[in-house]
């Protein structure tokens, strides 16, 4: 697209990337109230000659032939309420309606819009706006959304079969119960406990239909804004103006939230736009920052409003062509307002650097008698993105995140991480253990015992050696004797490993035959544990049989799949598996899996709990399918991986037999982080800024070398 | 398939079987137990998955970056996680650390220069802390010697330390410090940040040092992960305590000692909870 200003003084901005930027005639928002309200008269009497004087580049519109001088006389407030056709007339002749900053609008018109990113998102009404991509609240909105949509999609699938699971439990809550998979939805709706506190709170996708003065009209997409003044023609309301809310409060658990408004609409000039964010039942005939629980950045004289209409000196004023951003750093509770990408006055306070420039420009800056930048302080809530309009024939488009963002908010997101990150860098952790302990020490014996605990004996082994040689190494008196690294239990690890290996290799059968032999107790006091390695041998019937079947298929057709060993002969946990093997006569494994199931069916069909009727009708729900491994639905059931989850159980199970936590310290030290880290997300904490994942992350996956 | 499907299969499974152990307990052992209710947050972390590839991943990459090759190589076979590093690469780094750690420091250096020969010719301040390392072992073996014979030591300072201390004030400040411990009698009560020269502790922070470099040199990460994750657990807790006013309990265990004393079931000894 070109630009459509080409024709205008070039050079006059300093800007580069909006050469087609023309001055606007500032109109003061306040002076056209002026008539009806002599308080604010004089404040903005006082506003505008400051402006005025700190702003001489005004006094140069004059001088461009393309604009009339004459605008000027806009500001009075009888030109105001004008027809549109008396603001087109002014217009017409500078060109054609598009504002200057048209780059910002080329992804909303041109769908071949390379910037694949966003697309898929936008279709299923989920986006990850760029700043909070990886973030820890993003993850468990995405996980919301997603089980929401699979949710749907299995009530519509399920239609009437909802009769094979029986009737939700009544822990479980009422949802539709319906097949195997309507059981998960409830389960991960409830998954982490504290969610279910603190549900996910949404983004802001789109402007409220409802939730607006009668003056407004949006957009289907719920993007747009007009101020339609055919709507809303009452001449007392006419010094009013006509806010709307976004559909939802700004995220807190986001940490920092941003969302920018693009000025479209014909007139050049007396733009009065003003962007903020609302409480939930704020007028929504007033300007935003006019009411308690409201704050706003308005367009006409630059100055940014609290609870109140005397406004604070900001920084520019804005129109037509400029694209506004508003930030929320919820942790500082600092909000900052940007125009046409360029933060206004300051950044939001974050590195020690940007602190120490902040204060060394402040000591040089006339005027600045509080911080610039810094719009608002104390910010907190529930707050709604809020745009107001005044004049008819304003136009705004916003975007929630949907599209790239003008402002570089994604650096302000990594600077705040990096600000943490080095808090956390610096934290002590010698209070983690009493008596205190040095670091090295500390990790050391968190590895040493999580080695033991989750029975890699060898592993185990061989690192106590290394350690207690590096003890030897350090010792500066012969003669002080090392205390030896204890390495106990490697019975009981031993155990424990053959054990586990043998759940991971898929045979259960073994793995019930060795915890019998060397733990009596623990299946009978595990009913649970016991119950799902039973089904888990099922499911493991299944597998084998569905294996069998499709090797017999795909070798028949001619192109046998299983020339990638990674995928099939060694599994997650990397012992080789030898099932798949043996191809047996999948007629004989189909009569073994019925067989078995009935005698699955016969131990528990007394057992009252609802569950392991459930979890049954679940496991047996799989013989319904010829190939169940080919079932997108299905096929996680029977995956690999859940030989890990029964296996770990059973570990569990055991430690807890022998009087042992359940848990290696590592594992607790990582729940313990996770939960202070949600904790400290609540209100928008350091915690929205940081995950353990994060951490984790940073861990190359198995480079080659 | 995706791997969020098999996560969710797995919370299935697993929260239907809370549910019904806990149910379970509520109808048959409504009298045998007055157990204590948990403290919240007891609660909350449990309900944390910990995935194991998460934490074995963490494990590897310790065992890698902090330099205990027999172990890294141990734990990719019984995990079967591909390592890290070649076996080779983590032994050399291993073998120069023993070294610093034994007090052998011209050897560690004579190690570390065929591993990588402009490393300490880049990296003036590693170099400078390994040769006052050596000034400390020299000190050290003049102390224990009979006679206390100091010219050893005296004459590699003034050969390898006193020029390099010439060119910068942090060095000359250190050599100054290490020097006075030669004027001290053995048995004199030192100055405590003299007497933590003579620990283990420098050998230690020496040799953390050298490591770091060398994997810096070879554009690897300096520090394992699980560093970072057992700070950001001191300073969430220690953040939380300070900036909300959750109920925590007044001690969390990390369960590190004391395995066999450890509650049992999960059951939390401390606190014994007002949950809100």
């Amino acid at each position: 697209m070109t630009n459509p200003f080409q024709h205008g003084p070039s050079g006059f901005n300093p800007d580069v990337t909006f050469t087609g930027f023309l001055p606007r005639i500032r109109s003061s928002y306040a002076s056209v109230v002026s008539g009806s309200n002599p308080g604010l008269a004089s404040s903005s009497f006082r506003t505008n000659r400051l402006q005025y004087l700190l702003n001489p580049a005004n006094d140069s519109s004059d001088l461009y032939s393309t604009r009339p001088s004459s605008r000027h006389h806009s500001m009075s407030p009888e030109h105001h309420g004008h027809s549109p056709d008396g603001g087109a007339s002014g217009s017409a002749h500078r060109g054609p309606q598009l504002p200057p900053l048209s780059r910002a609008f080329e992804r909303f018109m041109d769908s071949d819009s390379p910037d694949a990113f966003y697309t898929p998102h936008m279709n299923s009404g989920f986006f990850t706006p760029s700043y909070l991509r990886g973030s820890s609240y993003i993850q468990k909105l995405g996980e919301a959304h997603e089980a929401k949509r699979v949710q749907t999609e299995t009530q519509q699938q399920a239609g009437g079969g909802g009769s094979q699971a029986g009737p939700a439990s009544a822990s479980l809550g009422s949802k539709p119960p319906a097949s195997h998979l309507g059981m998960t939805y409830d389960l991960i709706e409830r998954a982490p406990a504290f969610d279910s506190d603190q549900p996910v709170a949404p983004l802001p996708t789109r402007w409220s239909t409802q939730d607006k003065s009668i003056g407004l009209e949006v957009s289907v997409d719920g993007l747009e804004v007009k101020y339609n003044q055919t709507v809303r023609n009452s001449r007392e309301q006419e010094h009013e103006v006509c806010s709307i809310r976004a559909n939802h409060p700004m995220p807190t658990q986001a940490g920092i939230y941003y969302f920018e408004v693009i000025l479209m609409g014909k007139r050049r000039d007396e733009t009065t736009v003003c962007i903020g964010f609302l409480g939930k039942n704020v007028n929504l005939n007033r300007p935003p920052g006019w009411e308690p629980e409201s704050w706003g950045y308005h367009g006409d004289d630059g100055d940014v409003y609290s609870g109140g209409n005397v406004g604070k000196r900001y920084k520019d004023t804005f129109g037509v062509g400029d694209v506004v951003g508003c930030g929320v750093n919820f942790r500082t509770g600092q909000v900052f307002f940007t125009k046409n990408g360029i933060s206004q006055g300051m950044l939001p306070l974050i590195t020690l650097q940007t602190r120490l420039r902040i204060m060394r420009r402040r000591s040089s800056d006339l005027g600045s008698d509080h911080d610039i930048g810094v719009a608002f302080r104390d910010i907190k809530g529930k707050l709604y993105p809020a745009v107001g309009v005044k004049k008819t024939g304003e136009h705004i488009r916003v975007n929630f995140g949907q599209s790239p963002f003008y402002y570089d908010i994604d650096k302000v997101m990594r600077d705040e991480q990096e600000t943490i990150k080095d808090a956390i860098s610096r934290t002590s952790i010698k209070r983690l253990m009493s008596p205190p302990i040095n670091e090295t020490d500390l990790i050391q014996q968190l590895v040493l015992q999580f080695l033991q605990h989750d029975g890699y004996v060898e592993s185990a082994r061989a690192f106590a050696r290394e350690i207690q040689n590096e003890q030897q190494a350090l010792r500066i008196n012969p003669d002080v004797p090392i205390a030896g690294v204890n390495i106990k239990d490697d019975d009981d690890a031993h155990n424990r490993q053959r054990i586990r290996r043998a759940i991971l290799e898929g045979d259960i059968d073994k793995a019930l035959k060795l915890t019998r032999t060397f733990y009596p107790q623990v299946l009978d006091d595990n009913h649970g544990v016991y119950f799902r390695l039973r089904c888990r041998k099922f499911i493991e019937m299944v597998r084998k049989s569905a294996e069998s079947s499709s090797v017999v298929n795909k070798r028949s057709n001619g192109h046998y799949g299983d020339d990638n060993p990674n995928e099939m002969d060694v599994d997650e946990n990397g012992f080789s598996d030898s099932m798949e093997e043996d191809a047996i006569d999948p007629q004989a494994d189909e009569d073994d899996l019925i067989e078995y199931g009935q005698a699955l069916e016969a131990e528990f069909k007394d057992d009252p709990r609802r569950e392991i009727r459930r979890t049954l009708n679940d496991v047996f729900a799989l013989l319904a399918y010829t190939n169940p491994l080919e079932v997108k639905e299905i096929a996680p059931l029977l995956d690999r991986k859940g030989r890990v989850v029964v296996a770990e159980e059973l570990n569990s199970a055991i430690l807890s037999s022998l009087g042992k936590s359940s848990r290696s310290a590592l594992e607790n030290l990582y729940g313990q982080t996770s939960v202070f880290l949600d904790y400290l997300r609540e209100d928008g904490g350091p915690g929205s800024l940081v995950t353990i994942q994060s951490v984790i992350d940073e861990i190359p996956k198995s480079q080659p070398f | 398939m995706s791997s969020s499907n098999v996560r969710e299969f797995e919370d299935q499974l697993r929260h239907a079987w809370y549910i019904a152990e806990v149910l379970d307990r509520k109808m048959t052992s409504s009298a045998s137990t007055a157990t204590p209710m948990k403290h919240a947050f007891t609660r909350h972390v449990e309900e944390v998955k910990t995935p194991k590839s998460d934490v074995n991943t963490l494990i590897l990459d310790y065992l890698t970056v902090a330099g205990y090759p027999n172990a890294a190589a141990k734990f990719s076979t019984e995990a079967n996680l591909q390592p890290q590093q070649p076996t080779s690469a983590i032994q050399s780094r291993q073998r120069i650390r023993t070294a610093i750690h034994k007090g052998e420091i011209a050897g560690a250096i004579e190690d570390l220069n065929e591993l990588d020969p402009s490393i300490l010719d880049k990296d003036e301040p590693l170099h400078f802390a390994l040769l006052r390392l050596q000034l400390m072992e020299l000190i050290r073996a003049c102390n224990n010697s009979p006679g206390r014979d100091i010219t050893p030591a005296l004459q590699f300072a003034r050969d390898q330390l006193g020029p390099r201390a010439a060119t910068n004030p942090e060095f000359l400040e250190d050599l100054e410090k290490t020097m006075s411990l030669l004027v001290f009698e053995q048995n004199d009560a030192l100055d405590p940040s003299l007497a933590a020269l003579l620990k283990p502790g420098l050998r230690r922070e020496v040799a953390d040092n050298v490591n770091k470099a060398i994997l810096e040199r070879q554009q690897q990460r300096k520090e394992a992960a699980i560093c970072q994750l057992v700070r950001m657990r001191a300073w969430a807790e220690n953040t939380t305590r300070k900036d909300t006013k959750k109920d925590l309990p007044a001690r969390i265990e990390l369960g590190l000692d004391g395995d066999d004393t450890d509650k049992q079931d999960g059951q939390d000894g401390h606190e014994p909870m007002n949950t809100t």
